[in-house]
């Protein structure tokens, strides 16, 4: 690289927002917006926490609360799931984790178009308030599973087919332009807007998690786009993709010819790499928290990013291992399944790469840290319980148990999660200036640590017991469930009750730390990425004042021997 | 160091529990308790490695936590390290993935000594059906179904004639024999689950799918659906009795075919308007008058039983037996005094049934009893309207109430109050039908609509024949 | 300790530093290119997915599928010609991306008049495009009675796919004909006075993009 490139946006003018209107609302400051995106996806992951809280009571102690019939029961599974995961994980993962880490760690003012990047906010916000409106609509939100499967979706004796299903995937639909909009912004930052001397081998781990989960995203989400407009068509217009010739509760019906194994199909295809967009941002994220917080560069860099890379790629071809038991030609069992252990590799490699960092590394258990080491072991049990899912002939008497339950809540719903909150206490002396309460956090963290873990562990056990998942109540005499696994849904229910209400004491230390947090000034963690780096603390808007940072090391110079501090900033030059 | 011991105690209880569980597979009643060994090796790798995860955890927390100026090793790869936790972990896979695939092609490969077995479910409920003594499931098409053909079944195929219908939700399987599951949905997406036989499959409607077992215990083994269906999805029930083989027999001569059922139907009011309907359309009452005129042909009121002089000077009685011939080779009795002039008319076997019910309704002058026919009319209803989805006819506990002896029983609600089931209560139920629920159900019954006249019908049909015998 | 921008000599290494290099990973090309591209890779896995569900409900009838140059004939002086106005629509989408592409060169050699007469050539060319196919659809509609749910020719999935398909296409040739309008008169007004006028060529991709799915969607759909 012998030639000096003015990067572009040293050339264009940063303007300055004036109002309160332009600053807060229609802010096209990335900062800003991951603010929004962040706020927004806590809000509605509050609703949906609100709702699982229903679900657990109803299965640990059924019939306390009347209210709560079969069709609410449902509709709460439902809005619950995908809630969840599309509008809070991807949501926070991407548009707050990415939008507010991305331009900082690339010594880029901002995103490359602001404009899109703010529409793709409202856009969000909009396919939110329309997943929200279902429960205002005769019949309120559909109850027909977070994957939506068809015919059921769409014919009576499931709750919300006549509104709830149509808003839930107009609101899809609308979530997939925000998405792509946003995506398309972080495509170009990462690959055409960062800063001198940043190259992609010096990009933090957390960038290239971000990257490739946009990736998987602009090819994915058009799989799902697809699968609701033509679910959409047979519900509201009459086709038949996905329909075959059926006799619903004694009337036979119009369509024919359609097949429910094609929605399958399309959704999957969506499906499993959005798992990895979930994933992939967060395994970045926990490198970062990981490194900073033992004084010690991620080990195996290089390999980490092929990791993801390599990740990212597999996560295409192993979508049908959701459908081993849907009734597809059991040919695919043996591909499907050869595929699936194979993505094990390159995530085992992360895993060992992370407990290898540890390894005579410097740790201070920060509040940060606890939450990535949770991590570690968490997604270590749940990518376990997915090796004995992705082995197809284990798949048989475990799909639609609580083994797959317990399995995916790990891996996306207890993982993921701790690494947020951990992402949250770790950038938010960064965002804010101030330093959220330490002694909350340590509560918060082993609250929920302890209490996710004795949720999901257990929960294993009664998939091997064959226990359904979607399971309104147990009751009836059954021979094959032991009264001690009711015992153990009372006891799972009130952890959830628990954990769930520690959630609150984290907002409250959200907003409490805001106006009396200890002032953090600009680099509290002593952490070497761009981001710690800026100027002013919370960063202006422009980020980097008059000229833009130059980067001369990769992002993990922590304890480099014969040095004064035990970390060097990227754009510190070499003596 | 609390939270390495914290950790560690995590770890430690992890795998305490899981030696200490009583939370595990139950002994299988399968051949595919081969699957639980897969399941063990499986353990013990993915063991292993959550084991030595956790504990270099708990090391390196304890061990290398934080000294102020003291220095982390800096290595920023090992690439030969990586390598080789790259092939073990390749090795750990393959360990895992082998044996599987090759329980999975058994799984796929049916015995060719299996017998077969077909599950039809549908919104909430469980039924079967048998080959039977040619040992060939007859063909069936969606849309043929009816109040006289429930599994719907194609009349032109002789081989579903000797098929053993199975009305409930119970079936039985000899032990040791195995046997392959025909999966057909009515409805939407469901799946035959037996826990203890560990293999499962969704039932996809529009699809025929299968899965293979061998019931190699005795007993008797609940059926769980495992594909959510709807609001009653965790109600869809059955049960699999595995029998010895002289018990099995017994059972299996026990239940209907599709040919002792078509004999017992008795023709509905819809059947006799659906005739009708077959006569109008083929052109038949353009020359067979209902209204005792002479026309080209005979005459149809009054017809059946009634006894005829042929052209040859036989005589014969209106049966069957004649009409069928007289459909398909018109010329051969020809009734004295008519011209043979009729053409042969080839149709389809559900035709014939109905065109045969309207025949015999013209047995007498005035119409089918009113009463019988009122009751006749409301039984098309409830059946026709899927009502007997949930509640059966023979006692079995379903979604919904059993209608065996239904009215004038005494029901008790969930707001402990009692109630006397009659016309009033039955058609709030039906109309509101989560305002009064009884005791031990879930309010899960969809809202209907009917005429006023249908109400009447199903009253009738509910006083003649749902009352307690 | 050796990073990547240290490692000399094998070809890979030299790759892997050129497109890793700081800066831009793509050398040279303009911020709204790279948007524009990534942004027709996603809607081209939107094209797909819905061709591959055509392809899998076809395959999957039980009826049979409908003859496409039977249904889609126009009578011309008093014969039946198949696939007529399909080959006209064609021929006229191709030619706009014929206009389009003279436009791109237009802009790139700073003529702005002409670049927007070419555009605006384009533009109409597309509005004739989505003029004829709203006409194909209205004469399916009313006067072959081809519904979603059903139609006469054979199965129903057959008026389905074709709405759905040619519906979203047709949305995006019309959402690019508003584009190139916008495009056009903002070139006029000089708005793009201190660029390279790549502007043009980045909304020539979408149009190339609009006119390649058409090409597909006529193989797969007209003539299949």
């Amino acid at each position: 690289m012998t030639e000096i490139e003015v990067p572009y946006q040293e050339t264009i003018g940063v303007r300055h927002p004036r109002s309160w209107i332009t600053r807060y609302w229609f802010s096209q400051d990335h900062k800003v917006i991951a603010v929004q995106y962040g706020v927004t996806a806590i809000a509605v992951g509050l609703v949906a926490l609100v709702l699982s809280g229903l679900m657990r009571i109803q299965i640990g102690f059924p019939g306390l609360l009347p209210f709560i019939t079969p069709d609410v029961y449902y509709q709460a599974v439902t809005m619950h799931g995908m809630i969840m995961v599309i509008f809070l994980l991807t949501a926070f993962l991407l548009g707050a984790f990415g939008n507010f880490c991305v331009p900082l760690m690339l010594g880029a003012r901002d995103m490359v178009f602001p404009f899109v990047n703010m529409l793709s906010y409202h856009v969000y916000l909009l396919s939110v308030v329309v997943l929200m409106a279902s429960y205002f609509v005769p019949g309120g939100p559909t109850g027909a599973g977070w994957t939506l499967y068809p015919p059921q979706a769409i014919l009576p004796g499931t709750p919300g087919v006549d509104w709830g299903i149509v808003t839930m995937l107009l609101s899809l639909i609308i979530f997939v332009v925000a998405f792509t909009m946003g995506g398309l912004n972080y495509i170009t930052t990462i690959l055409q807007a960062r800063t001198r001397g940043m190259t992609l081998m010096r990009m933090p781990l957390t960038v290239w998690g971000i990257m490739m989960a946009t990736v998987l995203g602009l090819l994915a989400f058009p799989a799902l786009f697809v699968s609701g407009v033509m679910m959409l068509l047979d519900k509201l217009v009459g086709t038949s993709f996905f329909m075959p010739a059926i006799v619903s509760f004694g009337q036979p019906l119009e369509h024919s010819g359609g097949s429910p194994l094609l929605f399958q199909h399309l959704f999957w295809f969506f499906g499993h790499p959005e798992v990895y967009i979930v994933a992939l941002p967060a395994f970045g994220v926990v490198s970062e928290l990981i490194s900073v917080h033992s004084r010690k560069n991620i080990f195996g860099y290089r390999m980490m990013v092929w990791a993801l890379v390599a990740i990212g790629a597999l996560s295409f071809v192993v979508w049908a291992h959701h459908m081993y038991v849907a009734g597809m030609h059991p040919y695919f069992g043996f591909f499907f399944a050869t595929t699936t252990l194979i993505i094990a590799v390159p995530t085992a490699i992360k895993v060992y790469n992370w407990v290898l960092t540890l390894w005579k590394a410097n740790i201070k258990l920060t509040v940060p840290m606890l939450f990535a080491l949770a991590f570690i072991l968490t997604f270590v049990v749940g990518g376990l319980s997915g090796l004995f899912l992705g082995n197809v002939i284990i798949d048989v008497p475990l799909s639609d148990t609580y083994f797959v339950v317990a399995h995916f809540h790990m891996v996306m719903g207890v993982a993921p999660i701790l690494v947020i909150f951990g992402g949250i206490y770790h950038w938010y002396p960064k965002l804010t200036g101030r330093m959220l309460n330490n002694t909350l956090g340590q509560l918060h963290f082993w609250v929920t640590f302890l209490g996710t873990y004795a949720i999901y562990y257990p929960m294993h056990y009664l998939g091997f017991i064959g226990v359904p998942r979607r399971y309104y109540a147990n009751g009836m005499e059954s021979d094959f469930y032991p009264e001690s696994a009711a015992t153990l849904n009372e006891f799972i229910t009130i952890a959830a009750l628990v954990v769930g209400l520690m959630q609150f004491v984290f907002v409250y230390n959200l907003i409490a730390s805001y106006f009396r947090g200890k002032a953090a000034g600009s680099n509290p963690w002593e952490a070497t990425t761009l981001e710690w780096q800026t100027p002013n603390t919370p960063p202006s808007h422009g980020n980097w004042g008059d000229t833009l940072p130059t980067v001369h090391r990769w992002a993990y110079d922590y304890s480099v021997p014969d040095e004064d501090q035990d970390f060097i900033p990227q754009n510190v030059e070499h003596t | 160091m609390w939270v390495a011991a914290a950790l560690l105690i995590v770890v430690v209880g992890s795998v305490a529990f899981n030696f200490l569980t009583p939370w595990w597979f139950g002994e299988a009643a399968s051949n595919w308790g081969s699957i639980d060994d897969i399941v063990l090796l499986t353990f013990w790798v993915c063991g292993v490695v959550f084991i030595l995860v956790g504990l270099s955890l708990v090391f390196s927390i304890y061990k290398y936590r934080f000294r102020q100026g003291a220095r982390a090793h800096y290595e920023p790869e090992n690439t030969r390290l990586e390598l080789w936790l790259t092939v073990g972990t390749s090795l750990g896979v393959v360990a895992m993935l082998g044996p599987g695939l090759f329980v999975w092609d058994e799984f796929v490969r049916v015995p060719a000594e299996a017998s077969e077995m077909e599950v039809f479910g549908e919104q909430w409920r469980w039924r079967y059906r048998l080959p039977g003594t040619d040992g060939k499931l007859g063909t069936t098409d969606i849309r043929n179904i009816s109040m006289r053909n429930p599994f719907g079944l194609n009349d032109d195929d002789p081989n579903g004639l000797d098929d053993v219908l199975i009305q409930s939700s119970e079936i039985h399987l000899p032990v040791n024999v195995p046997v392959k599951a025909l999966l057909r949905s009515k409805d939407v997406l469901h799946d035959f689950f037996v826990p203890e036989f560990r293999a499962k499959m969704d039932l996809v409607p529009g699809m025929v799918t299968y899965f293979w077992f061998t019931p190699t215990k005795l007993g008797e083994f609940e059926i769980l659906c495992a594909e959510y269906c709807g609001s009653s999805h965790y109600l869809m029930r059955g049960v699999v009795a595995v029998d010895r083989p002289e018990e099995y027999q017994v059972w299996l001569h026990s239940q209907p075919t599709y040919a002792e059922l078509l004999a017992a139907a008795r023709p509905s009011n819809r059947d006799i308007a659906e005739g009708r309907t077959v006569a109008e359309t083929n052109g038949c009452l353009a020359c067979h008058s209902l209204d005792g005129s002479q026309v080209v042909g005979p005459t149809w009121q009054g017809l059946w039983g009634r006894s005829e002089r042929l052209v040859d000077g036989s005589v014969i009685t209106v049966d069957e037996a004649y009409v069928r011939e007289s459909i398909v080779s018109p010329s051969a009795k020809i009734i004295d005094g008519f011209a043979p002039v009729m053409l042969s008319y080839d149709l389809p076997e559900s035709d014939i049934q109905t065109l045969l019910a309207f025949l015999r309704s013209t047995s007498t002058f005035a119409p089918v009893d009113a009463a019988e026919g009122l009751a006749d009319a409301g039984e098309v209803l409830v059946q026709s309207r899927g009502c007997l989805a949930c509640h059966s006819l023979d006692g079995t506990k379903g979604v919904g109430p059993t209608w065996r002896g239904l009215w004038g029983r005494k029901e008790y609600l969930t707001d402990g109050s009692v109630v006397s089931v009659d016309a009033a209560y039955f058609r709030e139920s039906i109309e509101h039908p989560n305002a009064k629920v009884v005791e031990g159900f879930a309010p899960v019954m969809l809202p209907y609509q009917f005429t006023d006249e249908e109400f009447e019908a199903m009253v009738a049909y509910a006083v003649e024949r749902l009352t307690v015998p | 300790m050796k990073t990547i921008s240290e490692a000399r000599g094998t070809l890979v290494t030299t790759l892997a530093d050129d497109w890793g290099s700081d800066i831009a990973t793509l050398k040279g090309v303009p911020w709204g290119k790279v948007m524009m591209w990534v942004f027709l890779v996603s809607d081209t896995f939107i094209f797909t997915c819905f061709l591959v569900g055509y392809m899998s409900v076809r395959m999957s009838t039980i009826e049979p599928w409908p003859n496409p140059s039977e249904v889609f004939a126009l009578h011309a002086f008093g014969v039946s010609v198949p696939l007529l106005l399909i080959a006209i629509m064609t021929f006229i989408l191709i030619s706009s991306s014929g206009t389009m592409a003279m436009a791109v060169n237009m802009g790139y050699q700073r003529r702005k008049k002409a670049a927007t007469n070419l555009i605006l050539v384009t533009a109409l060319l597309g509005a004739m495009f989505v003029g004829m196919q709203a006409f194909e659809w209205s004469k399916l509609i009313l006067d072959e009675g081809v519904r979603p749910w059903t139609n006469p020719f054979g199965a129903p999935q057959f008026g389905a796919v074709f709405f759905m398909v040619t519906g979203f296409h047709g949305l995006h040739v019309s959402a690019g004909v508003i584009y190139l309008l916008t495009i056009a008169f903002r070139i006029r007004r000089g708005k793009y006075d201190e660029s390279d006028f790549e502007i043009v060529e980045i909304s020539g991709l979408y149009w190339h993009f609009v006119d390649l799915v058409w090409v597909f969607i006529f193989a797969l759909f007209y003539l299949w």
